[in-house]
């Protein structure tokens, strides 16, 4: 590995633990957005008899709590800023450096959505504790910390990779917007991909979106399915793949035709 | 420095075209037309000319991020769009427009990262920062964030930021826009003291005429893709301005009679300031006329400002 890598994680940390304030603010949205999405499913499962699409309360409340808390952790406004720095040129003086500007952004994109996930889970698991108890599985949550970084990690490759595109496109806003969209809905963020019809949860599974949210939520509701890691894993040498050659084709692009 | 005794960046040729527009009405700009020049190591070149001129496309082919179109591009005996990474290990770029410094660090956190990208090992680099605090008399900068800096104080960060892997050449693109004047020449004292000090070759695309004149010995000049000019920062104006400005201090007031190949550009009860076609009449009749006739307290002959007499070269027909 590169000697880069390690420190533009630790700089990407630094940037975020630079700012304890906003990371505070961050702290409260998550609080507010999971407590309530959490007390409207329980109201929910209530009404169907106990559970819902086999979760009960228990485990949809630590469900939630880690899909938001992996979606929360990583900056989700990363393809409209990389779309900004391709048209104004930041990301070509950056291609003036000796290392890969993909590899670079990702390695402190990662480094900055660490404090944020650590800090996630500590007040989501605290939510929980004091709201619906233990954990259903330990195990499961003990697989879920993994899970949780590699969900940062292939979101995190997945942004870099649809941002390239405005390499070609010039507007990351529309894609932007689409990627959320398909995250809200195949990535299990405020439900879990057995409440979808059948055949939306069979495309679900078969999109890297489910590795992005789902996987650690799934983990962590007491679902003990160690290879949903190795399908994340999987997912990730995609991800980075796209995004690396994604990034390659556009630098490339500028080379031809300026930026 | 580690040039290898050839020269520093050779252009033969180049040409740099755009295509643009959609299919049907595609069509292709030329924004650099055949340009040559070749910059020796260790000089100080500006290479100025107005917006739209092919300044910034050629600072980008010469970098590495655009590839020419044709012609022939070495620095350092690289061409840069095929071995740019190797040649980024050689060369420095700083655009005052854009920072490679994180706003919430100190330049310090923010040079580990460079000097990693780099692969300068963590006693070098600490041996370097501390080398370049000396040199950019920027010691007690390092350790402060960088958004409570100034614009001024920020600039010597990235003046250190860009010379932390030592490059050969240094790039710099509008490096001084936005800083106050004492900033300005502070700035430009540092590139100066930079190429003394360590031979770094410095080339430098400004609309700042301060900044050709303080840190330039050579001007390069282009306008609409192509050189109009390339020689010495003195001689420009010694050899294409046939314009002298006398300027002159009188003791009383005075009517100033039409002389021919003369111009009054001010004119008030106790100065008046004249402009001189030497092409036409000869400064030194002027200066007798005006000695015999006029009631002169005191009495200067200076060239125009290096200002106008870039603009007069920009507005010179193609």
């Amino acid at each position: 590995m590169p000697p880069w890598v390690g420190v533009a994680v630790r700089t990407g940390a630094r940037r975020v633990l630079a700012e304890p304030s906003a990371l505070l603010m961050q702290v409260f949205f998550y609080l507010l957005v999971t407590g309530a999405v959490t007390s409207l499913w329980r109201v929910a499962v209530e009404a169907n008899g106990g559970t819902v699409a086999g979760y009960d309360a228990r485990a949809l409340t630590w469900y939630l709590a880690l899909s938001e808390g992996a979606y929360l952790a990583v900056h989700s406004r990363i393809i409209e800023e990389i779309g900004d720095d391709v048209a104004g040129g930041t990301v070509a003086s950056e291609m003036l450096r000796p290392a890969p500007v993909v590899g670079v952004r990702l390695a402190t994109e990662l480094g900055k959505a660490l404090p944020r996930l650590a800090v996630n889970c500590g007040a989501g698991v605290l939510l929980c504790l004091l709201t619906v108890g233990a954990p259903p599985s330990t195990a499961g949550l003990l697989l879920a910390v993994p899970a949780m970084l590699l969900a940062g990690a292939c979101n995190l490759a997945a942004m870099h990779g649809v941002a390239a595109l405005t390499f070609w496109l010039r507007d990351a806003r529309t894609s932007w917007f689409l990627y959320q969209k398909l995250i809200f809905i195949f990535g299990g963020m405020l439900l879990p991909l057995q409440v979808l019809p059948p055949w939306l949860h069979d495309v679900a599974v078969r999109l890297p979106f489910m590795t992005m949210t789902y996987v650690p939520a799934r983990l962590a509701s007491g679902h003990v399915e160690p290879e949903l890691l190795l399908v994340q894993l999987g997912w990730l040498a995609v991800l980075a793949a796209f995004a690396t050659s994604a990034f390659a084709g556009g630098e490339r692009r500028l080379q031809a035709v300026g930026g | 420095m580690r040039h290898s005794g050839r020269v520093a960046i050779e252009v033969r040729g180049l040409t740099k075209t755009f295509v643009t527009g959609r299919r049907r009405a595609r069509r292709t700009i030329e924004a650099v037309r055949d340009i040559s020049f070749s910059v020796e190591p260790g000089e100080r070149v500006a290479y100025i000319g107005p917006n739209g001129a092919g300044k910034s496309t050629s600072i980008k082919v010469l970098t590495g991020i655009l590839h020419a179109t044709s012609g022939e591009v070495q620095v350092l005996g690289l061409v840069p769009w095929r071995d740019r990474r190797r040649l980024t290990r050689r060369i420095g770029t700083l655009f005052g427009q854009r920072s490679q410094l994180w706003f919430e660090l100190t330049p310090l956190q923010s040079f580990r990262l460079l000097a990693a990208i780099h692969r300068i090992e963590r006693a070098e680099a600490q041996a370097r920062v501390a080398e370049l605090a000396e040199l950019l008399d920027a010691g007690d900068l390092f350790d402060q964030p960088i958004r409570s800096l100034s614009l001024g104080q920020r600039m010597r960060c990235e003046l250190a930021a860009c010379m932390l892997h030592r490059p050969e050449i240094l790039f710099l693109d509008e490096p001084t826009i936005g800083l106050d004047l004492l900033a300005k020449q502070l700035f430009r004292d540092l590139l100066v003291r930079l190429n003394h000090e360590r031979g770094t070759t410095i080339f430098l695309t400004s609309h700042d005429v301060a900044d050709v004149e303080h840190v330039a010995r050579r001007v390069v000049i282009v306008n609409h893709g192509s050189i109009i000019y390339d020689d010495a920062v003195a001689t420009l104006r010694r050899t294409l301005l046939a314009t002298k400005l006398i300027e002159v201090g009188l003791s009383s007031a005075v009517d100033i009679p039409a002389l021919d190949g003369v111009t009054v550009l001010e004119h008030t009860a106790t100065a008046a300031r004249l402009a001189v076609d030497t092409a036409r009449r000869s400064v030194r009749d002027v200066l007798d006329v005006l000695l015999d006739t006029w009631p002169v307290a005191d009495i200067s002959v200076v060239d125009p400002p290096l200002e106008d007499v870039i603009a007069e070269i920009y507005g010179a027909p193609r």
